[in-house]
């Protein structure tokens, strides 16, 4: 998952920063609206956290600009002051949730994933595909209820798919979303982890390839 | 600063009255003026008509009886002159008063045309005069034209003038000094009410009053009342602000005592849970007070406040965040539901109540409204509810900034301050729906 960040207090940025890399997600984090902006417009993001008050381009601001320029991806909205002009102006701008400051980081991750699940269709954290069940919100893998141990990586792949079910997921979309920036993007280990994924993940088998466009996950309703 | 409402007044009125008394003046001197020349030119003829009447015929034009029609003709310098010239042998005659006193008389002119009164004033020689010249064909025995001149010395007349004017501009220079005076009056007195209010201002200022006097003429009756309610607002407002300064420093020191308590101690791992709990604690606290203090409350001026666009406002912001439960909202609310106060107060005691009915139904929240004698709004929820016994709890919990619990959230205790400032009720029902109804009435 690929998040972005837009917080002008370094101190809390970094700390952002640091849980959700903790947390297996990928990031960009911007200290002001227009750096905002300018990620938002150049990448394709899972969601972002945006704090209200920015410099240089309000939260608001660049909420409706985004907004207006057609990328969907959900946002939470942080505010310092906590009351509801703000928050209601906010999700009138086009931001799905908000957290008022100062809070915890397990629930900004809890609001986090509700928000990307919530785009993808699910209402619950967990997520289940024949016999296979995985929890986003614990990041547990279950396969006829036995636990699974995943990497990290390989659970990052395996999340991306589930949440963009019935659609081809291209190599390069996937690189994108689960890797930094500098990522060398001829690498063929996506193709390595897609590959073990689905040893550790027998017998279920939930990853189709799609030749020559990338892979794809069938929920089948059972 | 400005110049007083009084100077100007004064000003303008001044200018004003001076202008128009003096405009007033011109025009009176002028007619007076007017009508003694004209009063001259007709005492000039009366002599001209007169002394012809008694010219006795001579060859070389006409000669008169030495006892003339008007006495001053025949006394010198008299003041009263007259002459008489015979245009073609240029014979004259002279009055014995003008045979002294050398008299200019116009020359005698042919272009003067017979039967016309030609009337002038002229210096002459030192002394201002009136002169009126009358051509005249006489036809008997012979046709002789003759000029008949008189002149009288303007003095009596000038006066006449001087003494009019004299009485004129006194008479209007006193009709200007009494307007004003009675302006100054008139102003000091209607303007004394706005000098009672400065002074009364004053004394709020330095608090020797409270509030200002009830006696004021109609024009300054609403000012003063808003005055009164905008001191008051401001001291009820100072009043929340030093309590909940007194509160938040009051309720911070405990944690910062058990903190410090514990570094001091230093007993390891434990601290970290302990530390942590004060800051929680430290942290419910800041934020409960900073939103305690920045309640507007019922303001001055009374902005109307539509609650139905609020609760609207609010229904779909919030249906946007907890998308994710499906939750059916139904609004029974009127077109517009106008209270008085600040939006954003409004926002904050519905935004609390509504998040929480979010958070704690089951899968349908009704927002009803009305306004009858009083504004009423009801949130009903299909949730557990809240039992009876722990209603007034619920109400009162977090109402003082101490008995703040971590995680309780401080939405309810702001709520429950913003109903009080308002005058407002809040009080919780069993709802129709199955769960709680938290009803709202102002």
């Amino acid at each position: 998952m690929r998040i972005l960040i837009v917080e002008d207090e370094e101190a809390l940025r970094e700390q952002l920063v640091r849980h959700l890399r903790g947390a297996g997600f990928v990031d960009d984090a911007a200290c002001d609206g227009e750096e905002g902006l300018y990620y938002g417009r150049e990448y394709p993001y899972d969601a972002a956290v945006i704090d209200i008050g920015l410099p240089k381009m309000d939260g608001m601001a660049l909420i409706s600009v985004l907004r207006k320029e057609e990328r969907r991806f959900p946002v939470l909205i942080l505010t310092a002051r906590g009351n509801w002009q703000d928050k209601v102006s906010g999700l009138e701008a086009g931001a799905d949730d908000y957290l008022t400051k100062p809070f915890h980081m397990e629930e900004l991750m809890a609001r986090l994933n509700a928000l990307v699940r919530r785009a993808a269709g699910y209402a619950s954290p967990v997520i289940s595909q024949g016999s296979l069940k995985i929890d986003t919100g614990k990041k547990e893998v279950r396969v006829e209820d036995r636990p699974v141990e995943l990497t990290a990586y390989e659970y990052k792949v395996l999340e991306y798919l589930m949440l963009n079910p019935s659609r081809v997921v291209s190599k390069s979309e996937l690189t994108e979303h689960l890797y930094e920036q500098d990522f060398d993007r001829d690498s063929n280990v996506i193709e390595v982890f897609v590959g073990r994924l689905r040893k550790k993940l027998d017998p279920s088998a939930p990853i189709r390839t799609v030749r020559g466009q990338g892979y794809r996950i069938n929920l089948e309703t059972s | 600063m400005k110049s007083g409402i009084q100077t100007r007044l004064i000003l303008t009125t001044t200018i004003v009255l001076s202008v128009f008394l003096s405009l007033t003046g011109m025009v009176l001197d002028r007619s007076f003026s007017a009508s003694i020349f004209a009063g001259a030119e007709s005492q000039l003829r009366q002599v001209v008509y007169s002394l012809m009447g008694v010219a006795e015929e001579h060859p070389d034009g006409v000669r008169f009886a030495s006892e003339l029609p008007h006495p001053s003709l025949n006394q010198p310098e008299s003041g009263l002159y007259a002459a008489v010239y015979n245009l073609d042998t240029s014979e004259g005659w002279r009055s014995p008063s003008a045979r002294t006193t050398v008299v200019g008389f116009p020359e005698p002119s042919a272009n003067l045309t017979p039967g016309d009164f030609v009337f002038s004033e002229a210096d002459d020689g030192g002394v201002d005069r009136f002169f009126l010249s009358y051509t005249v064909i006489w036809e008997d025995p012979e046709q002789f034209k003759l000029t008949f001149h008189v002149a009288t010395d303007q003095a009596p007349f000038a006066a006449a003038i001087r003494g009019f004017r004299r009485n004129l501009y006194l008479g209007l220079g006193l009709v200007t000094l009494l307007f004003v005076g009675a302006q100054l009056v008139a102003i000091r007195w209607g303007l004394r009410p706005l000098r009672t209010m400065a002074d009364e201002v004053r004394d709020l200022e330095e608090g020797k009053r409270d509030k200002l006097s009830a006696l004021y003429p109609s024009e300054l009756h609403g000012l003063a009342q808003n005055l009164d309610r905008f001191v008051q607002h401001e001291q009820r407002s100072r009043t929340r602000y030093r309590n909940a300064l007194d509160d938040l420093a009051h309720s911070l020191k405990t944690p910062l005592a058990v903190i410090r308590n514990a570094l001091g101690e230093h007993n390891g791992t434990s601290d970290r849970q302990l530390v942590q709990e004060q800051l929680e604690r430290m942290e419910s606290t800041v934020m409960h007070q900073l939103t305690r203090a920045s309640i507007s409350g019922p303001t001055v001026v009374g902005h109307p406040v539509d609650l139905t666009r609020v609760l609207q406002r609010l229904v779909r912001a919030l249906q946007t965040a907890y998308a994710d439960r499906h939750i059916e909202v139904s609004l029974d609310l009127p077109e517009r539901l106008i209270v008085r106060g600040d939006e954003r107060d409004f926002m904050e005691i519905f935004g609390n109540l509504l998040e929480n009915a979010f958070k704690y139904t089951g899968r349908a929240i009704r927002v009803s409204g009305s306004k009858t004698t009083e504004t009423v709004v009801g949130i009903d929820d299909d949730g557990p509810g809240i039992s009876a016994n722990m209603r007034a709890e619920v109400l009162n919990r977090g109402t003082r900034a101490d008995e703040i619990q971590p995680g309780q959230g401080i939405g309810l205790a702001v709520v429950a301050e913003l109903v009080k400032v308002y005058g407002g009720k809040l009080s919780i029902q069993q709802s129709d729906l199955g769960g709680a109804r938290v009803e709202f009435r102002i």
